[in-house]
């Protein structure tokens, strides 16, 4: 480099020495050349010193912003409502499982009738309308036999344009289905009563929450003007502190002008809590209700499907009637104007489970479920990438032959030439129908989520980024091999081995921290990959059902990646969303960074056994 | 450990080479060479560098295998009276026969423990008494026992150059060869360890065959019983080595101990 002092003679920078003792900005050229690369050396630090400066800086905004909007989330009493709200969220679910599970049982004992009833009419419909293909859907049914078709064909052939009543044999079919109808709900009576009660119950106590809603939502509208207006007016103070003469005075005057009080809390809250008796009590009517509706269920004689859904309403109400129960008791000891403490807003933000934005009610900026999204993209995208990238590895510098390894080694390191958005496109065009088609296969349904219902989801974009993931950790896995010394295997020849176990006793295991830390920086690419998980994982801000089990990884997620990519372009400046978003981006740095390091600390421990 | 004790009569020959020729490729490294070395005896292969001493001693146990295009083109090496290049041999029954040491110390990445007993793990041991048993014969051989009785399970890496030398004879005679192979074991230590590894190579003579390379001279006076001399791939000669030092056949041996050219 022509950058050292002791430039050997015949190098560039010796060349313009000699062509003229020229100095530019008091250097000579020799000393400018020097200076310049280490001034491109340092741009790079300067510029990561500068990003974590600016990431704290918005990032250190947000838990203030995030504290004063949890404060008026409290004074407003919109926690108050949500404290009776939230538990009520889960008597949705029962009620959908109780409706999934009677319309199981009703199906197969009134699908008959139906279809018998529907088709007759459908034949009906096709001679009015002169279709051969419906006359012909009814010439093939086999819901009729014979005889009964040519009493149809023959019934609606008799029919005149003025006659009013429907055939008989069609209105006998109606009957039928009515009665079937009737009587299989007779039969599951319990379950009707119970999913009936299920909807009821709720109405006394969402009548009283809907009204202290909207009177809680008017108070926060109120104290958001009044905070945007008192920040303007302490701008205009600020202004007026630094002017001169009738400047000064017009400032003060403008800031005058733009005063307005802080809404009372105290009084508006009395509203409120007035009806915090009432609320306990239709609470504690409605748990009574909903725990004697659940009460008559049996699962006998149903159908397994329907058995487990009753169970499974049967098991979530004791959770569910102590949640209420707690939130009564929450409800009388809650306290307006207790202060939200600082810790809140960090906690909400770091173990919050919902992402919620752009909300009429309340905006929550929850991490967890953009957290749990990308680390089970990733954990996948490992789980996948480890085994092919590792084999693929000790096999290369193992066992391959020259010309393998011309071939192996290269197409393995074009991957990475593959811009992700490409990646992206093939998961949405190929890798989603190919896995949604897959695990509609007969003999794969023993797999946990299989069928699948959506072609974005976890797994899909964990392939992908496997398959992004592969170059890295092949080429730092092939090359943590590779530095392993050729003596340890000459040794073990030595010693009668053969070849695998020459490769998996001493090879392996001596660059095994090197092919810990290529896994790492694997993840770290993984974790902070953006284009193909906003495309492909499905952008479903909620945390999966982990009650899937394995079958988790086939539902759809966000990510901290995607968060930021999806929302940044469409937050206002300077807005809590906004600070929320680089909070995140934090998160993601300090993710990257430890991953980073860890991987360093286990190679360099990889060098030190090296020696 | 009961040690046993050599025939009084003259054994046969444990290594025998029988007019071989071995070629790298086009290159021929070795010609016409025959040799037979006693057994429990110590040979001593001298020469200047490049004369082909190591890879005589690497075709012994085949490690010239590892190298593309090298073979033996003409003749033939017999241990124990088996031809090695046999269709019949298995090159990891031969390697356990014929056991080596290298110029540089290389103990595996592991504990002291795993070191010695590898040889046996990829033979199949793994009845834990027989492998204790393997490792303290071998260390105690190798003349460490008492130094790391201790700290089996320490890091190999650990110890220093003179203890790791001798982990490795300790690592290669722990599956009992025949012959052990000494590559220039000491060109890498300082003298004191070098004098220890000396003094164990007389020691494993009473229980093993050693044959050893190496560079230096009074080395192959102070440890060995026969030596050979070879000279641009050729063996010059071959003798016991009192008489080869003091009163050598050939005038090429004769100017090259006396340092006249090398």
């Amino acid at each position: 480099m022509p950058s050292d002092s002791t430039t050997p003679p015949g190098s560039l920078g010796s060349k313009i020495l000699r062509r003229g003792r020229r100095t530019v900005l008091g250097m000579d050229p020799q000393g400018l050349i020097k200076n310049f690369f280490g001034a491109n050396s340092s741009i790079a630090i300067i510029v990561l010193v500068l990003i974590m400066v600016f990431l704290l800086r918005e990032g250190a905004g947000f838990l203030s912003t995030y504290h004063h909007e949890l404060e008026i989330y409290r004074k407003a009493g919109l926690e108050f409502c949500d404290i009776a709200d939230t538990p009520l969220k889960q008597q949705q679910s029962m009620a959908s499982a109780l409706r999934r599970a009677l319309s199981m049982e009703l199906e197969p004992l009134v699908k008959n009738a139906r279809e018998r009833r529907d088709a007759a009419f459908l034949y009906k419909r096709a001679l009015d309308e002169k279709s051969a293909e419906g006359a012909a859907v009814f010439e093939n049914s086999l819901l009729f036999t014979p005889g009964e078709k040519n009493q149809i064909k023959s019934e609606i052939a008799a029919l005149t344009p003025e006659s009013i009543d429907l055939p008989p044999t069609l209105q006998k079919l109606a009957a039928e289905f009515t009665e079937k109808d009737r009587e299989a709900k007779k039969t599951f009576r319990a379950i009707i009563e119970a999913e009936e009660i299920f909807e009821e119950a709720t109405e006394p106590v969402a009548e009283i929450l809907d009204e202290l809603k909207t009177h809680a939502t008017e108070t926060k509208e109120a104290a958001n003007e009044f905070h945007t207006l008192e920040v303007g007016r302490q701008q205009l103070l600020g202004a007026a502190a630094s002017a001169h003469g009738a400047e000064k005075d017009e400032f003060l005057k403008e800031a005058e002008l733009s005063r307005v009080d802080a809404p009372d809390y105290a009084a508006r809250i009395e509203t409120i809590l007035e009806q915090r008796d009432d609320l306990s009590k239709a609470l504690g009517e409605y748990a009574a209700a909903v725990e004697e509706a659940v009460k008559p269920l049996q699962s006998d004689g149903l159908s397994p499907e329907a058995a487990k859904l009753i169970a499974s309403v049967q098991k979530a109400l004791p959770t569910h009637l102590n949640h209420i129960q707690n939130a009564a008791r929450n409800l009388k000891a809650w306290k307006w104007d207790e202060p939200v403490s600082f810790w809140r807003a960090v906690s909400s933000f770091a173990f919050g489970t919902g992402w919620i934005t752009n909300s009429s009610w309340q905006d929550f900026y929850g991490v967890v479920p953009l957290l749990t999204g990308s680390l089970l993209i990733s954990f996948v995208a490992l789980l996948i990438a480890t085994p092919i990238s590792v084999t693929a590895a000790i096999y290369t510098n193992q066992f391959a032959t020259d010309r393998e390894k011309e071939l192996i080694k290269p197409v393995i390191e074009f991957i990475q030439a593959i811009p992700s958005v490409v990646l992206g496109f093939i998961g949405i065009a190929v890798v989603g129908d190919l896995i949604k088609g897959v695990s509609q296969w007969e003999f794969l349904s023993w797999i946990p989520g299989f069928p699948i219902q959506e072609r974005l989801n976890i797994f899909n974009a964990g392939c992908l980024l496997a398959f992004m993931a592969v170059p890295t950790m092949f080429s730092l896995s092939e090359d943590a091999l590779n530095n392993v010394p050729r003596s340890y295997a000459e040794a073990s020849d030595a010693l009668g081995a053969t070849k695998l176990q020459t490769v998996f006793r001493v090879i392996v295991p001596a660059a095994i921290s090197g092919i810990l830390s290529a896994i790492l920086l694997g993840l770290g690419r993984v974790i902070g990959e953006t284009m193909v998980v906003l495309l492909v994982a499905g952008n479903r801000i909620a945390i999966p059902d982990f009650g899937d089990g394995l079958g988790v990884i086939f539902q759809p997620a966000h990510t901290l990646t995607g968060i930021i990519a999806q929302e940044l372009g469409e937050v206002s400046r300077g807005s809590s969303h906004w600070q929320a978003l680089f909070m995140v981006g934090i998160l993601l740095f300090v993710i990257s960074l430890s991953v980073n390091w860890c991987a360093r600390t286990i190679a360099k421990r990889f060098e030190h056994s090296k020696a | 450990m009961p040690e046993s004790v050599p025939t009084a009569a003259k054994p046969a020959p444990v290594v025998q080479v029988r007019d071989m020729d071995f070629r790298y490729g086009d290159k021929t490294a070795l010609h016409g060479i025959s040799l037979e070395v006693e057994s429990h005896r110590v040979t001593a292969l001298i020469g200047p560098s490049g004369c082909g001493k190591s890879t005589l001693l690497r075709c012994i146990n085949r490690m010239n295998d590892r190298v593309a295009g090298a073979r033996v083109s003409k003749g033939e090496i017999l241990v124990k009276g088996k031809n090695i290049h046999d269709a019949d041999v298995d090159l990891t029954q031969l390697r356990r026969q014929v056991g080596m040491v290298f110029q540089k110390s290389n103990p595996f990445p592991k504990t002291i423990y795993e070191n010695v007993a590898y040889g046996l793990r990829v033979h199949g041991v793994k009845d834990k008494t027989s492998l204790d048993e393997a490792v303290e014969r071998s260390l105690t051989q190798a003349a460490l026992w008492d130094e790391l009785k201790d700290r089996l399970n320490a890091h190999a890496l650990g110890l220093s150059g003179g203890q790791q030398q001798r982990l490795c004879i300790a690592r290669a005679i722990a599956t009992m060869p025949d012959v052990l192979l000494m590559d220039e074991p000491c060109s890498a230590l300082d003298p004191i360890a070098t004098l220890k590894i000396e003094e164990l190579i007389t020691q494993l003579a009473r229980n093993y065959t050693v044959v050893i390379v190496t560079h230096n001279m009074q080395q192959a006076v102070r440890v060995s019983d026969f030596t050979a001399f070879l000279h641009l791939g050729k063996l010059v000669e071959f003798a016991p080595t009192e008489e080869l030092f003091t009163n050598p056949r050939e005038k090429l041996t004769d100017s090259y101990l006396r340092g006249t050219f090398s």
